[in-house]
């Protein structure tokens, strides 16, 4: 039962855009007379923000001393071990749990680990420098996989090759932790009988009675302000609604049921012919920063009304590897004095009236999908919530900071929300957890191309959409 | 070809002196020694650096019994690869993790004068 609003605004055929919008929207006196005619004014809803969760994704403190991504691998294994070895006596209590060293052939046993998949497609570095030269293709595959491709086993001791049927190498990619049931043969590999992946994460309890009123968070990803696709009347649109700035009594009460906005990501986009590593002209220069100019503009616009948080991400001005670190405030001079706007980390974890909320902008999702396969971008999402680890194929084709002493995308509490940005389209799922979890998934298609943001209701988790859309 | 055991020093080049003027790198004293290999005699340039560590010559390889246990949990896989980060910081993870480390080793790596860095430091 998806539910979609959809704000149109028919403007009419004239040449300049910019007088059919204030004939729209920013019409103050007839505003105000309407107000006085109906006796309703629009108080905008307040709620309870924090924000505690992020610091575990900032890399002010770390120091690079040369360390190698074995350290997060161990960490991450290390972590994942302690929790799988206290859920396997609940999941097979007849069997011992060992290591792969431990291993013998034909004993029935459970051992856990960190999983490898051996892809054929992968692109790897050493292949420039292999002697047969084979014509490289000129596109290259959206997706790696091959029917040949094979996993792995490595725990602390050693690594096992993986075979039989129950554990399917298009479903995991590399970089999962999980437990195996299974028995060596006497090849020499482990035959998988049944797995045990880590599962929903405990949920703090969602505040049942108090809200009794719609309270909205609004998810938008994909602005693209800059690039070709984009058109800025579409996101000045969504500001008017957000900030109120429209004639219709009912669209204003929805507006004023907006209690937070978090851009998700990928919200400008630089010429890129610009760059060519010449030294670059000072007009050209201007020309490079005009679109982070009109997003900051637009979010001074925003800010002013409702707290907003904004998270990098592919193409934002921000470093590359995860955990991306919070768009600079200098980038911002007009939207960073207000207090209600906030630069975030990606991914990105806070508390509005105590629901918890947790999301990235799209690069997790997206690489599973290079590595693995689903029929619904929601299938991946939901496996890394089973798989309690928001990126794993990080550091192995994601970038991602070497930690040394922790893993930070391990998810150890399950949040009430769980959203991703920059996807092709809407979708979004209920899932239900073993021990009463109740978590709402949602893909954020980009709004560039489609014009659609995502509304979700604090009070019941309900989400839908709110399109805009210009018709010519 | 044979050349006797007075030629050596003029069969081997030998490292040129420090000129004034021009690049010139400043060595450390420690690689003015001479190795205990006479095949070496005159050449630096099959010296081995790990046998030299940290600018000071290491007559006996730095090996007492303190640097023994150091180095015995430096291979411990328990406590995860130990290249990549000082001694003190794998003490601390191990502890952080709930490994339960040995107090002994943090006594050490904090109040004697050993070495901070794992056991592979810069030789691998």
């Amino acid at each position: 039962m998806k539910k979609t609003l959809t704000f149109v605004d028919k403007v009419p055929k004239v040449e300049n855009f910019f007088l059919s919008l204030s004939l729209l929207s920013r019409n103050f006196p007839a505003m105000a007379s309407m107000e006085i005619d109906s006796e309703k004014t629009h108080e905008r809803k307040q709620s309870d923000y924090t924000c505690l969760q992020d610091e575990r994704f900032e890399i002010q403190k770390e120091m690079y001393r040369g360390q190698q991504y074995s350290q997060i691998y161990f960490a991450r294994l290390h972590l994942m071990r302690t929790l799988l070895y206290s859920l396997a006596p609940s999941w097979k209590p007849h069997l011992p749990v060992c290591k792969v060293l431990g291993l013998e052939e034909g004993k029935e046993c459970i051992i856990v680990g960190t999983l490898f998949k051996h892809m054929k497609l992968k692109p790897c570095v050493l292949d420039e420098y292999s002697k047969e030269r084979s014509v490289t293709p000129l596109v290259k595959p959206r997706n790696f996989m091959h029917p040949d491709d094979s996993l792995i086993l490595e725990d602390e001791s050693g690594r096992v090759k993986l075979g039989g049927s129950a554990l399917s190498p298009a479903v995991y990619v590399t970089g999962v932790v999980v437990a195996l049931h299974g028995k060596e043969t006497s090849a020499g590999e482990f035959v998988v009988e049944d797995v045990l992946e880590a599962g929903l994460p405990p949920q703090l309890e969602r505040p049942l009675d108090h809200l009794k009123e719609d309270k909205y968070v609004l998810l938008v990803s994909g602005l693209s302000i800059g690039s070709n696709s984009s058109n800025p009347l579409l996101f000045q649109l969504l500001v008017d609604h957000i900030t109120g700035h429209v004639s219709d009594d009912e669209e204003l009460g929805l507006a004023a049921q907006i209690v937070h906005v978090v851009i998700a990501g990928n919200s400008v986009e630089f010429p890129r012919k610009l760059l060519t590593g010449q030294n670059m002209a000072s007009k050209d220069q201007s020309t490079l920063y005009e679109p982070i100019k009109e997003l900051d503009i637009m979010l001074n616009q925003i800010a002013a009304g409702v707290s907003v948080d904004i998270m990098p991400g592919l193409n934002d001005p921000a470093n590359f590897a995860l955990p991306q670190q919070p768009l600079n405030r200098c980038l911002f001079p007009g939207s960073a004095p207000y207090n209600t706007f906030r630069s975030c980390t990606n991914p990105h974890s806070f508390d509005v009236d105590n629901i918890r909320f947790l999301g990235t902008s799209g690069q997790n999702i997206d690489d599973l999908d290079k590595y693995s396969e689903a029929e619904s971008k929601l299938d991946f999402v939901e496996r890394t919530l089973r798989w309690r680890h928001l990126a794993p194929t990080a550091p192995n084709t994601l970038g991602c900071y070497p930690f040394t002493d922790r893993d930070p995308f391990l998810i150890e509490t399950c949040p009430h929300v769980y959203f991703v940005g920059n996807q092709d389209k809407y979708d979004s799922r209920l899932v239900k957890g073993s021990e009463g979890q109740l978590v709402r998934l949602i893909c954020i298609p980009k709004f560039c191309e489609t014009g659609v943001a995502v509304a979700v209701n604090l009070k019941n988790l309900e989400c839908h959409t709110r399109s805009f859309n210009i018709q010519l | 070809m044979a050349t006797t055991a007075k030629n050596m020093k003029g069969f081997y080049k030998q490292t040129k002196s420090n000129i004034t003027g021009g690049i010139s790198k400043s060595k450390p004293s420690s690689r003015k020694v001479s190795p205990k290999h006479a095949a070496t005699q005159g050449s630096d340039a099959t010296q081995p650096a790990a046998l030299i560590s940290h600018g000071s010559l290491d007559v006996k390889d730095g090996y007492d019994e303190k640097e023994e246990m150091l180095r015995q949990f430096d291979m411990n896989m328990a406590y995860g690869p130990c290249v990549g980060m000082t001694r003190v910081d794998r003490w601390e993870r191990a502890l952080r993790l709930g490994m339960n480390p040995p107090y002994e080793i943090q006594r050490l790596l904090k109040t004697e004068k050993v070495q901070q860095d794992c056991l592979w430091q810069g030789r691998v």
